[in-house]
Protein backbone atom coordinates (compact mmCIF):
# COMPACT_ATOMS: atom_id res chain seq x y z
CA UNK A 1 0.00 0.00 0.00
CA UNK A 2 1.18 3.47 -0.27
CA UNK A 3 2.08 5.99 2.24
CA UNK A 4 -0.66 8.44 2.15
CA UNK A 5 -4.59 7.83 2.16
CA UNK A 6 -6.52 8.50 -1.06
CA UNK A 7 -9.03 11.45 0.26
CA UNK A 8 -9.81 13.05 -3.79
CA UNK A 9 -10.80 12.53 -7.03
CA UNK A 10 -7.37 11.48 -9.03
CA UNK A 11 -5.90 13.66 -11.32
CA UNK A 12 -7.57 13.24 -15.14
CA UNK A 13 -4.50 13.41 -17.09
CA UNK A 14 -3.31 9.92 -14.72
CA UNK A 15 -6.83 8.39 -15.54
CA UNK A 16 -7.15 9.00 -18.84
CA UNK A 17 -2.70 8.40 -19.49
CA UNK A 18 -2.95 5.33 -17.52
CA UNK A 19 -6.12 4.21 -20.09
CA UNK A 20 -4.44 4.97 -23.34
CA UNK A 21 -1.48 3.31 -22.23
CA UNK A 22 -3.32 -0.02 -21.38
CA UNK A 23 -5.51 0.33 -24.48
CA UNK A 24 -1.70 0.89 -26.29
CA UNK A 25 -0.46 -1.90 -24.74
CA UNK A 26 -3.29 -4.14 -25.75
CA UNK A 27 -3.59 -2.66 -29.54
CA UNK A 28 0.18 -3.78 -29.84
CA UNK A 29 -0.53 -6.89 -29.03
CA UNK A 30 -3.41 -7.41 -31.20
CA UNK A 31 -0.94 -5.93 -34.46
CA UNK A 32 -1.81 -9.07 -36.42
CA UNK A 33 -5.55 -8.92 -36.21
CA UNK A 34 -4.80 -5.42 -38.08
CA UNK A 35 -2.37 -7.55 -40.77
CA UNK A 36 -5.42 -9.93 -41.00
CA UNK A 37 -8.05 -6.71 -41.69
CA UNK A 38 -5.19 -5.68 -44.98
CA UNK A 39 -6.11 -8.77 -46.63
CA UNK A 40 -9.23 -8.16 -47.89
CA UNK A 41 -8.53 -4.89 -49.04
CA UNK A 42 -4.97 -5.58 -50.60
CA UNK A 43 -6.84 -8.40 -52.55
CA UNK A 44 -9.76 -6.01 -53.64
CA UNK A 45 -6.43 -3.84 -54.96
CA UNK A 46 -5.20 -6.00 -56.45
CA UNK A 47 -8.05 -8.28 -58.23
CA UNK A 48 -9.14 -4.87 -59.57
CA UNK A 49 -5.74 -3.90 -61.32
CA UNK A 50 -7.21 -4.29 -64.79
CA UNK A 51 -8.59 -1.41 -66.36
CA UNK A 52 -11.80 -2.83 -67.24
CA UNK A 53 -12.53 -3.89 -63.54
CA UNK A 54 -11.32 -0.67 -62.15
CA UNK A 55 -13.91 0.93 -64.88
CA UNK A 56 -16.84 -1.34 -63.19
CA UNK A 57 -16.45 0.22 -59.74
CA UNK A 58 -16.14 3.56 -61.27
CA UNK A 59 -12.17 3.92 -61.23
CA UNK A 60 -9.30 3.89 -59.55
CA UNK A 61 -10.15 5.94 -56.38
CA UNK A 62 -13.17 4.49 -55.96
CA UNK A 63 -11.44 0.98 -55.87
CA UNK A 64 -8.98 2.52 -53.11
CA UNK A 65 -12.09 4.07 -51.45
CA UNK A 66 -13.83 0.22 -51.15
CA UNK A 67 -10.41 -1.16 -50.10
CA UNK A 68 -10.42 1.10 -47.23
CA UNK A 69 -13.83 0.74 -46.55
CA UNK A 70 -13.34 -2.82 -46.30
CA UNK A 71 -10.57 -2.55 -43.95
CA UNK A 72 -12.14 -0.24 -41.60
CA UNK A 73 -15.47 -2.22 -41.39
CA UNK A 74 -12.74 -5.38 -40.22
CA UNK A 75 -11.35 -3.65 -37.74
CA UNK A 76 -14.14 -1.84 -36.23
CA UNK A 77 -17.30 -4.14 -36.27
CA UNK A 78 -15.07 -7.22 -36.05
CA UNK A 79 -12.12 -5.91 -33.96
CA UNK A 80 -13.84 -3.07 -31.88
CA UNK A 81 -17.01 -4.85 -31.41
CA UNK A 82 -16.09 -8.34 -30.57
CA UNK A 83 -12.96 -7.15 -27.95
CA UNK A 84 -16.08 -5.08 -25.90
CA UNK A 85 -18.64 -7.87 -26.20
CA UNK A 86 -16.20 -9.93 -24.66
CA UNK A 87 -14.51 -7.74 -22.08
CA UNK A 88 -17.72 -7.24 -20.87
CA UNK A 89 -18.75 -10.64 -20.63
CA UNK A 90 -15.17 -11.16 -18.64
CA UNK A 91 -16.21 -8.70 -16.18
CA UNK A 92 -13.22 -6.07 -17.44
CA UNK A 93 -15.99 -2.89 -17.33
CA UNK A 94 -17.06 -3.61 -14.22
CA UNK A 95 -13.24 -4.04 -12.44
CA UNK A 96 -12.60 -0.59 -14.32
CA UNK A 97 -16.15 0.82 -13.44
CA UNK A 98 -15.29 0.53 -9.56
CA UNK A 99 -12.59 2.78 -10.23
CA UNK A 100 -12.79 6.82 -10.13
CA UNK A 101 -12.20 7.15 -13.49
CA UNK A 102 -15.39 8.51 -15.51
CA UNK A 103 -17.24 5.68 -17.94
CA UNK A 104 -16.43 8.44 -20.94
CA UNK A 105 -13.04 8.02 -20.18
CA UNK A 106 -12.72 4.49 -20.82
CA UNK A 107 -14.55 4.60 -23.69
CA UNK A 108 -12.97 7.31 -25.60
CA UNK A 109 -9.45 5.70 -24.49
CA UNK A 110 -10.48 2.71 -26.67
CA UNK A 111 -12.06 4.58 -29.09
CA UNK A 112 -9.10 6.84 -29.22
CA UNK A 113 -7.17 3.09 -30.14
CA UNK A 114 -9.52 1.87 -32.73
CA UNK A 115 -9.03 5.85 -34.72
CA UNK A 116 -5.34 4.87 -34.67
CA UNK A 117 -5.90 1.69 -36.35
CA UNK A 118 -8.22 3.14 -38.66
CA UNK A 119 -5.53 5.71 -39.86
CA UNK A 120 -2.74 2.82 -40.44
CA UNK A 121 -5.00 1.11 -42.60
CA UNK A 122 -6.05 4.08 -44.82
CA UNK A 123 -3.12 5.47 -45.13
CA UNK A 124 -1.35 1.71 -45.83
CA UNK A 125 -4.24 1.05 -48.05
CA UNK A 126 -3.88 4.64 -50.09
CA UNK A 127 -0.28 3.82 -50.54
CA UNK A 128 -0.20 0.16 -52.07
CA UNK A 129 -3.59 1.51 -53.92
CA UNK A 130 -1.40 4.08 -55.48
CA UNK A 131 0.93 2.34 -56.63
CA UNK A 132 -1.44 -0.72 -57.92
CA UNK A 133 -3.90 1.42 -59.51
CA UNK A 134 -1.33 4.51 -60.55
CA UNK A 135 -2.07 7.25 -58.26
CA UNK A 136 -0.13 9.63 -57.02
CA UNK A 137 -2.36 11.73 -53.54
CA UNK A 138 -0.58 15.24 -52.78
CA UNK A 139 0.11 15.56 -49.20
CA UNK A 140 -2.94 17.41 -49.18
CA UNK A 141 -4.79 14.14 -50.48
CA UNK A 142 -3.45 12.34 -47.74
CA UNK A 143 -3.95 14.71 -45.23
CA UNK A 144 -7.73 14.60 -46.70
CA UNK A 145 -7.66 10.89 -46.84
CA UNK A 146 -6.69 10.80 -42.99
CA UNK A 147 -9.62 12.93 -42.00
CA UNK A 148 -11.82 11.42 -43.86
CA UNK A 149 -10.77 7.61 -42.55
CA UNK A 150 -11.18 9.22 -38.93
CA UNK A 151 -15.30 9.82 -40.17
CA UNK A 152 -15.41 6.60 -41.85
CA UNK A 153 -14.14 4.99 -38.90
CA UNK A 154 -16.97 6.24 -36.62
CA UNK A 155 -19.32 5.40 -39.15
CA UNK A 156 -18.32 1.71 -38.68
CA UNK A 157 -17.22 1.95 -35.12
CA UNK A 158 -20.97 3.06 -34.24
CA UNK A 159 -22.63 0.06 -35.83
CA UNK A 160 -20.17 -2.01 -33.77
CA UNK A 161 -21.14 -0.05 -31.16
CA UNK A 162 -25.28 -0.24 -31.58
CA UNK A 163 -24.56 -3.73 -32.23
CA UNK A 164 -22.82 -4.33 -28.53
CA UNK A 165 -25.21 -1.97 -27.46
CA UNK A 166 -28.71 -4.23 -28.51
CA UNK A 167 -27.15 -7.44 -28.16
CA UNK A 168 -25.17 -8.73 -24.86
CA UNK A 169 -23.43 -12.20 -25.38
CA UNK A 170 -20.59 -12.32 -27.24
CA UNK A 171 -21.06 -15.38 -28.88
CA UNK A 172 -24.10 -13.29 -30.22
CA UNK A 173 -22.20 -10.22 -30.66
CA UNK A 174 -19.52 -12.49 -33.11
CA UNK A 175 -22.65 -14.20 -35.23
CA UNK A 176 -24.33 -10.92 -36.16
CA UNK A 177 -20.76 -8.96 -36.73
CA UNK A 178 -20.05 -11.98 -39.39
CA UNK A 179 -23.25 -11.97 -41.17
CA UNK A 180 -23.14 -8.23 -41.19
CA UNK A 181 -19.77 -8.03 -42.15
CA UNK A 182 -20.64 -10.61 -45.32
CA UNK A 183 -23.91 -8.70 -46.27
CA UNK A 184 -22.20 -5.62 -46.38
CA UNK A 185 -18.87 -6.54 -48.00
CA UNK A 186 -21.01 -8.42 -50.87
CA UNK A 187 -23.09 -5.70 -51.36
CA UNK A 188 -20.28 -3.46 -51.89
CA UNK A 189 -18.33 -5.52 -54.18
CA UNK A 190 -21.16 -7.13 -56.70
CA UNK A 191 -23.81 -3.78 -55.96
CA UNK A 192 -21.41 -1.46 -56.68
CA UNK A 193 -19.97 -3.30 -59.62
CA UNK A 194 -23.54 -3.51 -61.08
CA UNK A 195 -23.83 -7.28 -60.82
CA UNK A 196 -27.03 -7.26 -59.05
CA UNK A 197 -28.76 -4.55 -61.27
CA UNK A 198 -29.61 -1.18 -60.87
CA UNK A 199 -31.44 -1.09 -58.12
CA UNK A 200 -28.76 -2.93 -56.19
CA UNK A 201 -26.21 -0.60 -57.16
CA UNK A 202 -28.72 2.55 -56.11
CA UNK A 203 -28.91 0.50 -52.58
CA UNK A 204 -25.53 0.05 -52.70
CA UNK A 205 -24.64 3.36 -52.91
CA UNK A 206 -26.01 4.85 -49.77
CA UNK A 207 -25.29 1.71 -47.72
CA UNK A 208 -22.74 2.90 -45.31
CA UNK A 209 -19.81 1.21 -47.21
CA UNK A 210 -20.67 2.92 -50.41
CA UNK A 211 -21.10 5.90 -48.74
CA UNK A 212 -17.57 5.79 -47.43
CA UNK A 213 -16.38 4.45 -50.73
CA UNK A 214 -17.50 7.54 -52.37
CA UNK A 215 -16.60 10.09 -50.01
CA UNK A 216 -12.76 8.26 -50.01
CA UNK A 217 -13.01 8.69 -54.08
CA UNK A 218 -14.19 12.25 -53.03
CA UNK A 219 -10.85 13.15 -51.54
CA UNK A 220 -8.93 11.16 -54.21
CA UNK A 221 -10.77 13.11 -57.20
CA UNK A 222 -10.82 16.58 -55.45
CA UNK A 223 -11.53 18.08 -58.98
CA UNK A 224 -14.58 16.49 -59.74
CA UNK A 225 -16.11 16.84 -56.31
CA UNK A 226 -19.74 16.18 -57.12
CA UNK A 227 -23.30 16.46 -55.17
CA UNK A 228 -22.93 12.48 -54.70
CA UNK A 229 -19.96 13.40 -52.46
CA UNK A 230 -21.64 16.02 -49.94
CA UNK A 231 -24.89 13.51 -49.88
CA UNK A 232 -22.36 10.59 -48.85
CA UNK A 233 -21.02 12.71 -46.47
CA UNK A 234 -24.30 14.03 -44.68
CA UNK A 235 -25.00 9.91 -44.81
CA UNK A 236 -22.13 8.73 -42.84
CA UNK A 237 -23.02 11.62 -40.31
CA UNK A 238 -26.51 10.40 -40.34
CA UNK A 239 -25.03 6.63 -39.92
CA UNK A 240 -22.61 8.13 -37.02
CA UNK A 241 -25.58 10.26 -35.16
CA UNK A 242 -28.13 6.90 -35.54
CA UNK A 243 -26.31 4.12 -34.86
CA UNK A 244 -24.02 6.05 -32.16
CA UNK A 245 -27.40 7.70 -30.30
CA UNK A 246 -28.40 3.59 -30.63
CA UNK A 247 -24.97 2.16 -28.94
CA UNK A 248 -24.81 4.88 -26.45
CA UNK A 249 -28.60 4.73 -25.23
CA UNK A 250 -28.58 0.90 -24.92
CA UNK A 251 -25.11 -0.32 -24.36
CA UNK A 252 -24.83 -1.76 -20.78
CA UNK A 253 -21.49 -2.36 -18.89
CA UNK A 254 -22.38 -5.94 -17.25
CA UNK A 255 -23.26 -8.56 -19.71
CA UNK A 256 -25.86 -10.34 -16.95
CA UNK B 1 -2.78 18.95 11.22
CA UNK B 2 -6.02 18.25 13.05
CA UNK B 3 -7.50 21.37 14.54
CA UNK B 4 -9.36 20.42 17.46
CA UNK B 5 -12.45 22.45 19.26
CA UNK B 6 -11.43 20.66 22.71
CA UNK B 7 -9.32 17.38 23.36
CA UNK B 8 -11.29 15.16 25.44
CA UNK B 9 -9.01 12.90 26.70
CA UNK B 10 -5.28 12.69 25.42
CA UNK B 11 -3.35 9.69 27.51
CA UNK B 12 0.40 9.39 27.40
CA UNK B 13 0.42 6.74 24.76
CA UNK B 14 -0.46 7.75 21.32
CA UNK B 15 -4.07 8.14 21.12
CA UNK B 16 -6.51 10.93 21.50
CA UNK B 17 -9.92 11.68 21.30
CA UNK B 18 -10.61 15.27 19.30
CA UNK B 19 -14.10 17.15 19.05
CA UNK B 20 -14.48 18.58 15.72
CA UNK B 21 -18.00 19.76 14.55
CA UNK B 22 -19.39 18.90 17.31
CA UNK B 23 -18.16 15.11 16.87
CA UNK B 24 -15.53 13.22 18.68
CA UNK B 25 -13.14 10.96 16.75
CA UNK B 26 -10.66 9.01 17.76
CA UNK B 27 -6.92 10.13 16.31
CA UNK B 28 -3.40 8.53 17.06
CA UNK B 29 -0.02 10.93 16.93
CA UNK B 30 1.43 10.52 13.86
CA UNK B 31 4.35 13.08 14.62
CA UNK B 32 5.18 15.31 17.49
CA UNK B 33 6.97 18.39 16.67
CA UNK B 34 9.39 20.38 18.15
CA UNK B 35 6.78 23.62 18.99
CA UNK B 36 4.71 21.08 20.91
CA UNK B 37 2.21 20.68 18.04
CA UNK B 38 0.49 17.03 16.89
CA UNK B 39 0.06 15.45 13.34
CA UNK B 40 -2.86 13.33 14.14
CA UNK B 41 -4.32 10.53 11.81
CA UNK B 42 -7.43 8.61 12.31
CA UNK B 43 -7.11 5.72 14.87
CA UNK B 44 -8.27 2.22 13.70
CA UNK B 45 -11.20 1.56 15.82
CA UNK B 46 -10.46 -1.99 17.12
CA UNK B 47 -7.99 -0.03 19.26
CA UNK B 48 -10.10 3.19 20.15
CA UNK B 49 -10.85 4.12 23.33
CA UNK B 50 -14.76 4.12 23.71
CA UNK B 51 -15.07 5.52 26.74
CA UNK B 52 -13.38 8.45 28.65
CA UNK B 53 -11.62 7.74 32.06
CA UNK B 54 -12.81 10.20 34.52
CA UNK B 55 -10.42 11.84 37.00
CA UNK B 56 -12.30 9.34 39.85
CA UNK B 57 -11.15 6.55 37.68
CA UNK B 58 -14.83 5.65 36.14
CA UNK B 59 -15.37 5.54 32.80
CA UNK B 60 -17.61 8.31 30.81
CA UNK B 61 -19.08 8.30 27.98
CA UNK B 62 -18.06 9.91 25.04
CA UNK B 63 -20.35 10.79 21.76
CA UNK B 64 -19.84 7.40 19.25
CA UNK B 65 -17.17 7.78 16.56
CA UNK B 66 -18.56 8.52 13.36
CA UNK B 67 -18.66 5.53 10.78
CA UNK B 68 -16.81 5.03 7.64
CA UNK B 69 -19.52 3.63 5.90
CA UNK B 70 -23.37 4.55 6.88
CA UNK B 71 -26.18 2.80 4.77
CA UNK B 72 -29.65 3.80 5.18
CA UNK B 73 -32.98 2.33 4.23
CA UNK B 74 -31.24 0.92 0.71
CA UNK B 75 -33.74 -0.36 -1.65
CA UNK B 76 -32.09 -2.30 -4.69
CA UNK B 77 -34.99 -3.55 -7.31
CA UNK B 78 -34.33 -5.86 -10.47
CA UNK B 79 -37.78 -5.38 -12.52
CA UNK B 80 -40.17 -6.18 -9.84
CA UNK B 81 -37.89 -8.33 -7.63
CA UNK B 82 -36.86 -6.35 -4.22
CA UNK B 83 -33.32 -7.21 -4.08
CA UNK B 84 -32.35 -5.33 -0.85
CA UNK B 85 -35.08 -3.70 1.26
CA UNK B 86 -34.50 -0.95 3.32
CA UNK B 87 -31.33 -2.38 4.52
CA UNK B 88 -29.33 0.03 6.81
CA UNK B 89 -26.07 -0.48 8.60
CA UNK B 90 -22.98 1.20 9.61
CA UNK B 91 -19.20 0.35 9.41
CA UNK B 92 -16.99 2.18 12.32
CA UNK B 93 -13.29 2.82 11.58
CA UNK B 94 -10.83 0.25 11.42
CA UNK B 95 -13.69 -1.82 11.61
CA UNK B 96 -13.77 -5.72 9.81
CA UNK B 97 -17.50 -6.03 8.81
CA UNK B 98 -19.35 -9.26 7.43
CA UNK B 99 -22.23 -9.19 5.43
CA UNK B 100 -23.41 -12.77 5.85
CA UNK B 101 -26.20 -14.38 3.99
CA UNK B 102 -27.19 -17.47 1.59
CA UNK B 103 -27.23 -17.39 -1.91
CA UNK B 104 -29.63 -14.44 -3.63
CA UNK B 105 -30.29 -13.06 -0.18
CA UNK B 106 -28.52 -9.54 -1.59
CA UNK B 107 -25.19 -9.20 -0.38
CA UNK B 108 -23.64 -8.84 -3.85
CA UNK B 109 -26.44 -6.36 -4.49
CA UNK B 110 -25.89 -4.55 -1.72
CA UNK B 111 -22.11 -4.04 -2.07
CA UNK B 112 -22.95 -3.29 -5.75
CA UNK B 113 -25.00 -0.55 -4.36
CA UNK B 114 -21.98 0.99 -2.58
CA UNK B 115 -19.41 0.60 -5.15
CA UNK B 116 -21.90 2.25 -7.64
CA UNK B 117 -22.75 -0.67 -10.15
CA UNK B 118 -26.33 -0.21 -9.67
CA UNK B 119 -28.60 2.23 -9.10
CA UNK B 120 -30.43 1.96 -5.84
CA UNK B 121 -34.06 3.25 -6.02
CA UNK B 122 -33.85 4.35 -2.36
CA UNK B 123 -31.99 5.07 0.46
CA UNK B 124 -28.61 6.94 0.96
CA UNK B 125 -25.13 5.91 1.22
CA UNK B 126 -22.32 7.92 2.96
CA UNK B 127 -18.75 7.26 2.28
CA UNK B 128 -16.20 9.18 4.52
CA UNK B 129 -19.25 11.53 5.05
CA UNK B 130 -19.31 11.37 1.17
CA UNK B 131 -22.85 11.05 -0.75
CA UNK B 132 -21.89 8.16 -3.09
CA UNK B 133 -24.89 8.50 -5.05
CA UNK B 134 -24.26 12.30 -5.68
CA UNK B 135 -20.43 12.19 -5.93
CA UNK B 136 -19.53 8.62 -6.74
CA UNK B 137 -15.90 8.96 -8.05
CA UNK B 138 -15.01 10.89 -4.87
CA UNK B 139 -16.72 7.78 -2.94
CA UNK B 140 -15.12 5.19 -4.94
CA UNK B 141 -11.27 7.09 -5.07
CA UNK B 142 -12.08 5.90 -0.95
CA UNK B 143 -13.03 3.02 -1.50
CA UNK B 144 -11.39 -0.42 -2.49
CA UNK B 145 -12.66 -3.17 -4.71
CA UNK B 146 -12.48 -6.68 -4.94
CA UNK B 147 -15.23 -7.87 -7.29
CA UNK B 148 -16.30 -11.77 -6.88
CA UNK B 149 -15.22 -12.77 -9.97
CA UNK B 150 -12.32 -10.11 -11.45
CA UNK B 151 -11.13 -10.08 -14.44
CA UNK B 152 -8.39 -8.07 -16.19
CA UNK B 153 -7.69 -7.36 -19.62
CA UNK B 154 -6.12 -10.78 -20.90
CA UNK B 155 -3.60 -9.30 -23.21
CA UNK B 156 -1.57 -7.29 -20.21
CA UNK B 157 0.92 -8.42 -18.37
CA UNK B 158 0.62 -8.47 -14.13
CA UNK B 159 2.89 -5.12 -14.15
CA UNK B 160 1.10 -3.49 -16.71
CA UNK B 161 -1.97 -3.74 -14.32
CA UNK B 162 -0.59 -2.75 -11.51
CA UNK B 163 0.30 0.20 -13.52
CA UNK B 164 -2.90 0.62 -14.85
CA UNK B 165 -5.16 0.29 -12.01
CA UNK B 166 -2.81 2.25 -9.60
CA UNK B 167 -2.98 5.16 -12.19
CA UNK B 168 -6.63 5.24 -12.13
CA UNK B 169 -6.90 6.05 -8.58
CA UNK B 170 -4.19 8.55 -9.20
CA UNK B 171 -1.10 6.65 -7.98
CA UNK B 172 1.91 6.59 -10.27
CA UNK B 173 4.11 4.30 -9.79
CA UNK B 174 7.35 3.55 -11.05
CA UNK B 175 8.76 -0.24 -12.73
CA UNK B 176 10.58 -0.68 -9.32
CA UNK B 177 8.07 0.28 -7.53
CA UNK B 178 6.02 -2.35 -8.84
CA UNK B 179 8.25 -5.18 -8.76
CA UNK B 180 8.73 -4.15 -4.89
CA UNK B 181 5.10 -4.36 -4.07
CA UNK B 182 4.60 -7.43 -6.13
CA UNK B 183 7.36 -8.91 -3.82
CA UNK B 184 5.90 -8.18 -0.91
CA UNK B 185 2.92 -10.50 -2.29
CA UNK B 186 4.92 -13.08 -3.62
CA UNK B 187 4.30 -12.27 -7.39
CA UNK B 188 7.59 -10.42 -8.18
CA UNK B 189 8.43 -13.60 -10.20
CA UNK B 190 4.97 -13.36 -12.29
CA UNK B 191 5.52 -9.69 -12.78
CA UNK B 192 5.71 -10.49 -16.73
CA UNK B 193 2.93 -12.94 -17.23
CA UNK B 194 -1.12 -12.20 -17.82
CA UNK B 195 -3.27 -12.78 -15.37
CA UNK B 196 -4.97 -15.94 -16.73
CA UNK B 197 -1.53 -17.62 -16.51
CA UNK B 198 -1.65 -17.29 -12.20
CA UNK B 199 -3.03 -19.67 -9.94
CA UNK B 200 -6.07 -19.07 -8.31
CA UNK B 201 -4.60 -18.12 -4.81
CA UNK B 202 -2.30 -16.08 -7.11
CA UNK B 203 -4.84 -14.20 -8.92
CA UNK B 204 -6.84 -13.22 -5.38
CA UNK B 205 -3.70 -11.71 -3.90
CA UNK B 206 -3.33 -9.59 -6.66
CA UNK B 207 -6.73 -8.28 -6.91
CA UNK B 208 -6.35 -7.20 -3.43
CA UNK B 209 -3.21 -5.92 -3.85
CA UNK B 210 -4.75 -3.56 -6.56
CA UNK B 211 -7.59 -2.94 -4.54
CA UNK B 212 -5.57 -1.38 -1.59
CA UNK B 213 -2.97 0.24 -4.10
CA UNK B 214 -4.59 3.55 -3.05
CA UNK B 215 -4.73 2.57 0.50
CA UNK B 216 -8.21 3.24 0.36
CA UNK B 217 -10.42 4.30 3.61
CA UNK B 218 -12.88 1.44 3.42
CA UNK B 219 -11.75 -2.10 1.35
CA UNK B 220 -14.89 -3.53 0.07
CA UNK B 221 -14.51 -7.45 -0.70
CA UNK B 222 -17.16 -10.14 -2.42
CA UNK B 223 -16.17 -13.44 -1.22
CA UNK B 224 -12.63 -12.70 -1.09
CA UNK B 225 -11.55 -16.75 -0.38
CA UNK B 226 -14.15 -18.66 -2.51
CA UNK B 227 -12.67 -21.30 -4.29
CA UNK B 228 -9.18 -20.98 -2.22
CA UNK B 229 -7.20 -23.86 -0.38
CA UNK B 230 -6.25 -23.31 3.04
CA UNK B 231 -2.86 -21.95 2.93
CA UNK B 232 -4.26 -19.35 0.82
CA UNK B 233 -7.38 -18.30 2.74
CA UNK B 234 -5.21 -17.94 5.82
CA UNK B 235 -2.50 -15.95 4.17
CA UNK B 236 -5.63 -13.87 2.94
CA UNK B 237 -7.08 -13.59 6.41
CA UNK B 238 -3.65 -12.14 7.85
CA UNK B 239 -3.37 -10.16 5.17
CA UNK B 240 -6.87 -8.34 5.77
CA UNK B 241 -5.92 -8.00 9.40
CA UNK B 242 -2.97 -6.29 8.45
CA UNK B 243 -4.78 -3.42 6.54
CA UNK B 244 -7.22 -3.00 9.45
CA UNK B 245 -3.58 -2.60 11.33
CA UNK B 246 -2.64 -0.10 9.12
CA UNK B 247 -6.16 1.63 9.55
CA UNK B 248 -8.51 0.62 7.17
CA UNK B 249 -11.74 -0.88 7.09
CA UNK B 250 -13.35 -3.44 5.67
CA UNK B 251 -16.76 -4.92 4.50
CA UNK B 252 -16.46 -8.34 3.07
CA UNK B 253 -19.34 -10.83 2.14
CA UNK B 254 -18.47 -14.24 2.94
CA UNK B 255 -20.92 -17.96 2.51
CA UNK B 256 -17.82 -18.92 5.26
CA UNK B 257 -19.08 -18.93 8.81
CA UNK B 258 -15.65 -19.66 10.09
CA UNK B 259 -13.70 -17.03 8.15
CA UNK B 260 -16.83 -14.77 9.53
CA UNK B 261 -16.08 -15.86 12.92
CA UNK B 262 -12.37 -15.81 13.21
CA UNK B 263 -11.85 -12.05 10.94
CA UNK B 264 -15.16 -9.68 11.33
CA UNK B 265 -15.56 -7.77 14.10
CA UNK B 266 -19.31 -7.44 13.70
CA UNK B 267 -21.52 -9.50 11.38
CA UNK B 268 -24.81 -8.92 9.66
CA UNK B 269 -26.83 -11.70 8.46
CA UNK B 270 -29.38 -11.14 5.49
CA UNK B 271 -31.92 -12.76 3.88
CA UNK B 272 -34.32 -12.26 0.90
CA UNK B 273 -33.30 -8.60 0.85
CA UNK B 274 -33.69 -7.96 4.62
CA UNK B 275 -31.01 -7.26 7.41
CA UNK B 276 -31.67 -9.87 10.18
CA UNK B 277 -29.59 -8.66 12.79
CA UNK B 278 -26.22 -7.07 13.53
CA UNK B 279 -23.73 -8.08 16.09
CA UNK B 280 -19.94 -9.36 16.92
CA UNK B 281 -20.17 -12.87 15.93
CA UNK B 282 -20.15 -13.73 19.92
CA UNK B 283 -23.01 -11.72 20.95
CA UNK B 284 -24.81 -12.83 17.77
CA UNK B 285 -23.87 -16.72 19.44
CA UNK B 286 -24.96 -15.58 22.83
CA UNK B 287 -28.38 -13.64 21.88
CA UNK B 288 -29.50 -17.06 20.04
CA UNK B 289 -28.32 -19.29 21.20
CA UNK B 290 -31.44 -20.64 23.01
CA UNK B 291 -33.36 -19.93 19.62
CA UNK B 292 -35.31 -22.93 19.23
CA UNK B 293 -34.80 -22.71 15.14
CA UNK B 294 -31.08 -22.23 16.38
CA UNK B 295 -31.29 -25.25 19.16
CA UNK B 296 -32.83 -27.46 16.46
CA UNK B 297 -30.12 -27.02 13.65
CA UNK B 298 -26.99 -27.09 16.45
CA UNK B 299 -25.07 -30.24 17.00
CA UNK B 300 -23.31 -29.59 20.39
CA UNK B 301 -22.30 -26.58 21.52
CA UNK B 302 -24.50 -23.26 19.10
CA UNK B 303 -21.75 -21.81 16.41
CA UNK B 304 -22.06 -19.26 14.45
CA UNK B 305 -23.45 -21.18 10.98
CA UNK B 306 -26.02 -22.84 13.49
CA UNK B 307 -26.93 -19.30 14.16
CA UNK B 308 -27.06 -18.37 10.80
CA UNK B 309 -29.19 -21.61 9.40
CA UNK B 310 -31.62 -20.97 12.30
CA UNK B 311 -32.25 -17.62 11.04
CA UNK B 312 -31.94 -18.07 7.28
CA UNK B 313 -33.61 -21.36 6.95
CA UNK B 314 -32.13 -25.30 6.19
CA UNK B 315 -33.42 -24.92 2.51
CA UNK B 316 -31.19 -24.78 -0.07
CA UNK B 317 -31.03 -21.38 -2.14
CA UNK B 318 -29.79 -21.59 -5.63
Amino acid sequence: MTSSRATGDPPLRLVFGSLLRADFLVFLQHRRALIISLVLPVFVLISTSGTKATDKFGGAEFVIGLAIAYGLLSTSLIGYGLTVARDREKGVFQRLRVTPAPTWTIMTSRLAMQAVANLIIAVVVVIIGGQIHHISPSAGQYALVLLVSILAGAVFLSIAQAMVGLVKSADSVQAIARVLFAVLILLGLLGQSGALGTFWSSVARWTPVGAVMTLFAGVLNLHAWYSRDTLALLACLGYIVVFGGIGIRWFQWDAR
Amino acid sequence: MVLAEAVVWAPVTESVQVVRGGQARAYIIAEEHEDGSLLLAPEPVSSARRTVPAEDGRAAAVPEVAGILQVRDLTVTYGPKRAVDAVSFEIRRGEIFGLLGPNGAGKTSTLSAIEGLVKPQFGTILLDDIDSRRHPNQARARMGVQLQATSFQSELKISQIVRLYAGLYGVELSGQQILDGLRVIGLEGEAHKPFKQLSGGQQQRLSLYIAVVHDPALLLLDEPTAGLDPQSRRQLWSRIEHIRQEGGSILLTTHSMEEAQAVCDRVAIIDNGTLLTTETPHDLIEKHKNDPRVREVARGEVTLEDVFIGLTGSEIRD
